[in-house]
């Protein structure tokens, strides 16, 4: 397990500079800068290229990469001109929102899209496998923007039992930590079940059918004809083989919560990394966007990572040398 | 173990509701005017914000040395009127008024103003100033209170005024060693404006709160702060409004949210024409469209009253597109000295058939449907290709009803969509005569002086990088340009640009689309923000607001 584990965090590395060198590589291919946006008629084209000397000098792309490793290594990455900020500062003053609203929707999707996947594979076209199953092909077919207007309208501004935009409450600057963890947790309940339902949706889908399959191997019969009780059959033999398949999607799922809070973070005025590096693509904003995008390729090659990890502890079979 | 965990999960999540749902109905009798908007990005520094919602923060913070009154001329802010401007040293002297204080209580005086416009001239400055540090030779600091700024001779005329209004900063707070030490304290904003920045935080708010030691006490703020609060989507900032989480807002100005507003109780609409154009630039190196004739008879094919109601929907919300000055500007020569190019195909195929264009040619358009495209006697089709970005509606939709319009005159229009910043840089690269498009719109917000020298207009700034894309150049129009510059009788300036306006509007290397309005929704609650007008930012009104109860 630890010669297996330090194997794959080498791999990580290569992996990882691979895809930065193609990033680095298509960005020197977009057109346009961020000098372009600037729409002062003052600014005299002499003006403009000294400013986008200063901000983004005119150099090959594996230079530039080079650079960029080199600056990573020492902590640095990079200068937002779009913000005036460090790319470090943008980033962490929109991930954790990202993050909070990702793992709750991810949790929310789980404790409900499991249960019902496995009630329904145990009542295999019964009228309750037609009723989830037809809720979670509408939960997976709804658009997010427009489910999340749909709640907003129902539960925010007409019942208005939820705020209808933000992280928190102006308000509350100065309050109490708690207070404002709490104020928190109010404003992301809403977007956190538009974002978790559809999540909802497929980890059902895969449950139920991961389930099934269990379900008709031999050795669930070998459990049922020992005489075994049928809770045990399903939740200790059945479940455990079947989560198998889920542990994987568990470690995909996290890049794929993460780009699709983008439209949540948009419907529901939050702040997050989704609509910063859309913003970033739209300004020319190469170091952030390399930084957003450094980002969200070490969390997917490290969830991965712990879902390979994962892998070993619901199945026993499985050794890692 | 594992339904405990949930237990206690599920409990904990419960509790902090429970708080959420406590904290939130404490009232306070703070007086806080809140701004429902999107796009701040935190460079609260006159010298450095670069977005309107950065310098909206900054000039509740600031103050500069002149502001603009609601007529578009200016008056003095930190200075007193009746600055002296010297037509021979090329100099404008400003005095500042008495007795100005930051709002940590340190006197602001002339080595600060200096200070300010010093650090725009630093070599590493990479802020959006840099025509302003270019457009000052030197200062000469007279004493405490008397400042006198040289202007390079390029620059020197009435339009140069401008380089005073941004927010003077404070010299003992914003020392720093280069331009990232200057930046990290953007977030620590020091000014002698009516508020003082409390907290912020990215894309969420942004809380200011009164400067309780404002130097000018007459004038001090009336309310205890401001808030901004993040809102992204048109409807949820209707919807805000209307429930009373916000106090006003900018709308788009469609006429879906006009009706909106004024079905809503308890909220009132603003609206005014604003102080900006949408254009349409032709590059005229191209064969088909190097010919005025051409150029107009695309303007006579375009039906843009049909256009304006589609797009906007209410009379009120645009204005036909006539010449290149601003529709508030009292610059503008009036519609009855300009041709409008009201929608006429007869018109438009005569001027075609003059120009030359009589061969036909079958082509297949872009949807699959042919028609006769017209031919010179060269063998040139009239074909052109219109870049069209979809970060706004507009381009879309006039493109859409060219494509008909201009098909029935036998022009073929191949609409080419690409993003803003693509289409951006297109149009700028290439000197001219080697520019590579056809048609590009876009829009365009303007200055409070009508001086159009270096923008679209300009026949000495159509190379690479530049804004004028059009590779036209009259020597008229811009000896027309260069005395309304310099001249400073603001009479016989009119009369300059109403002959060059005419220029513009004949030759229409650009053609001006739409003069747009901007609408606001305000709470019947707040009273003296209604005066929000072309000139009138709202900043400059909420030092008069008060909120009812």
């Amino acid at each position: 397990m630890k010669n297996y584990l330090i194997r794959r965090i080498l791999q990580i590395i290569p992996v990882f500079l691979g895809i930065l060198f193609i990033l680095f590589f298509i960005i020197s291919k977009a057109p346009g800068s961020i000098t372009d946006n600037i729409m002062d008629p003052r600014m005299t084209p002499e003006m403009r290229a000294a400013l986008q000397e200063k901000l983004d000098p005119n150099l090959p792309f594996y230079v530039k990469f080079w650079n960029w490793i080199v600056e990573a290594l020492h902590g640095n990455f990079g200068f937002s001109n779009q913000h005036y900020k460090p790319v470090v500062d943008v980033i962490g003053a929109n991930i954790g929102c990202t993050f909070a609203l990702a793992l709750t929707a991810m949790i929310l999707s789980m404790l409900i899209g499991i249960p019902a996947g496995i009630v329904s594979a145990t009542r295999q076209y019964s009228a309750v496998d037609n009723v989830l199953t037809v809720f979670s092909l509408a939960g997976l077919a709804f658009p997010t923007f427009f489910l999340g207007l749909l709640l907003l309208k129902v539960f925010a501004i007409d019942l208005r039992w939820f705020p209808i935009f933000g992280l928190s409450n102006a308000t509350l600057a100065h309050a109490p930590f708690l207070t404002r963890l709490g104020d928190m947790a109010y404003h992301l309940i809403l977007p956190a079940i538009v974002l978790g339902l559809a999540e909802t949706a497929s980890f059902m889908r895969y449950t139920r059918s991961s389930m099934l399959e269990v379900i008709r191997s031999d050795y669930i019969r070998t459990a049922r004809a020992k005489g075994l009780n049928e809770k045990v059959v399903i939740y200790k033999h059945a479940f455990r083989n079947a989560m198998i398949p889920i542990v994987t999607l568990l470690g995909f799922r996290i890049p794929g919560l993460i780009s699709g809070a983008l439209m949540t973070e948009t419907v529901f005025s939050l702040p997050g990394v989704g609509k910063l590096s859309v913003e970033a693509v739209n300004t020319r904003n190469y170091p952030l966007l390399l930084g957003i995008n450094a980002m969200l390729t070490m969390t997917t090659l490290i969830a991965t990572l712990v879902a390979d990890v994962l892998y070993a502890v619901v199945d026993p079979r499985i050794r890692y040398d | 173990m594992n339904k405990k965990l949930m237990t206690t999960a599920l409990s904990s999540v419960l509790a902090m509701s429970a708080l959420a749902g406590c904290s939130g109905s404490g009232g306070d009798a703070k007086q806080i005017l809140r701004f429902g908007v999107s796009g701040f990005e935190g460079a609260f520094n006159p010298i450095i914000s670069s977005n309107v919602y950065d310098a909206w923060v900054c000039d509740l913070i600031f103050e500069g040395l002149v502001n603009v009154d609601p007529e578009g001329g200016y008056v003095g802010e930190l200075a007193q009127d009746g600055w002296v401007i010297d037509e021979d040293k090329h100099s404008y002297t400003f005095t500042l008024k008495d007795g100005i204080k930051f709002s940590d209580g340190t006197d602001l005086t002339t080595a600060d103003v200096e200070f300010t416009y010093n650090t725009i001239k630093e070599a590493d400055y990479a802020g959006p100033r840099t025509a302003v540090g270019a457009a000052i030779e030197k200062m000469n600091v007279i004493d405490d209170k008397t400042i006198e700024f040289v202007i390079t001779p390029n620059d020197f005329g009435p339009a140069a005024i401008e380089n005073f209004t941004y927010g003077i900063i404070s010299k003992e707070h914003y020392q720093h060693s280069d331009w990232q030490s200057l930046n990290m304290l953007n977030e620590k904003p020091l000014g002698s404006g009516i508020m003082t920045l409390d907290s912020w935080a990215a894309k969420q708010n942004v809380i200011l709160v009164k400067n309780e030691n404002y130097w000018d006490a007459a004038n001090a703020a009336k309310i205890d702060g401001v808030n901004f609060v993040n809102i992204e989507e048109d409807a949820t900032l209707l919807a805000s409004l209307a429930n009373g989480e916000i106090d006003f807002c900018q709308l788009q100005a469609k006429k879906e949210n006009v009706e909106e507003v004024g079905k809503t109780d308890g909220i009132h609409l603003v609206s005014y024409l604003a102080n900006g154009y949408t254009y349409m630039a032709f590059n005229t190196a191209r064969p088909q469209l190097n010919q005025k004739e051409v150029r107009q008879a695309l303007l006579y094919a375009l039906d843009r009253p049909s256009f304006l109601k589609q797009e906007y929907g209410a009379d009120e919300l645009a204005a036909l597109g006539m010449a290149p000055i601003s529709k508030t500007s009292w610059a503008y020569p009036g519609d009855d000295e300009l041709n409008a190019y009201s929608y006429d195909l007869d018109k438009a195929n005569k001027l075609l058939d003059d120009a030359g264009w009589t061969e036909r040619e079958t082509v297949t358009r872009t949807d699959g449907s042919t028609i006769e495209c017209r031919k010179n006697a060269n063998g040139d089709l009239l074909q052109v290709e219109w870049l069209v970005y979809p970060e706004a509606t507009w381009p879309t939709t006039l493109s859409g009803l060219a494509f008909d319009s201009w098909g029935q005159i036998g022009v073929n229009l191949i609409v080419k969509q690409m993003d803003f910043n693509t289409v951006s840089a297109t149009t700028k690269a290439g000197n001219h005569g080697e520019k590579n498009f056809d048609i590009y719109t876009m829009g365009f917000s303007l200055s409070v002086d009508p001086d159009p020298t270096g923008g679209l207009f300009d026949g000495d700034s159509i190379d690479e990088g530049s804004y004028n894309c059009t590779s036209w150049r009259d020597e008229r129009s811009q000896e027309l340009m260069i005395a309304g510059k310099q001249e400073f009788d603001q009479a016989k300036r009119a009369e300059i640009y109403k002959e060059w306006a005419k220029i513009q509007n004949e030759n229409v290397p650009t053609a001006i689309v739409a003069y747009r309005a901007e609408i606001w929704g305000i709470s019947d609650k707040v009273s003296g923000l209604d005066d929000i007008g072309v000139y009138t930012d709202w900043t400059s009104l909420v030092k008069n607001v008060t909120i009812a109860q």
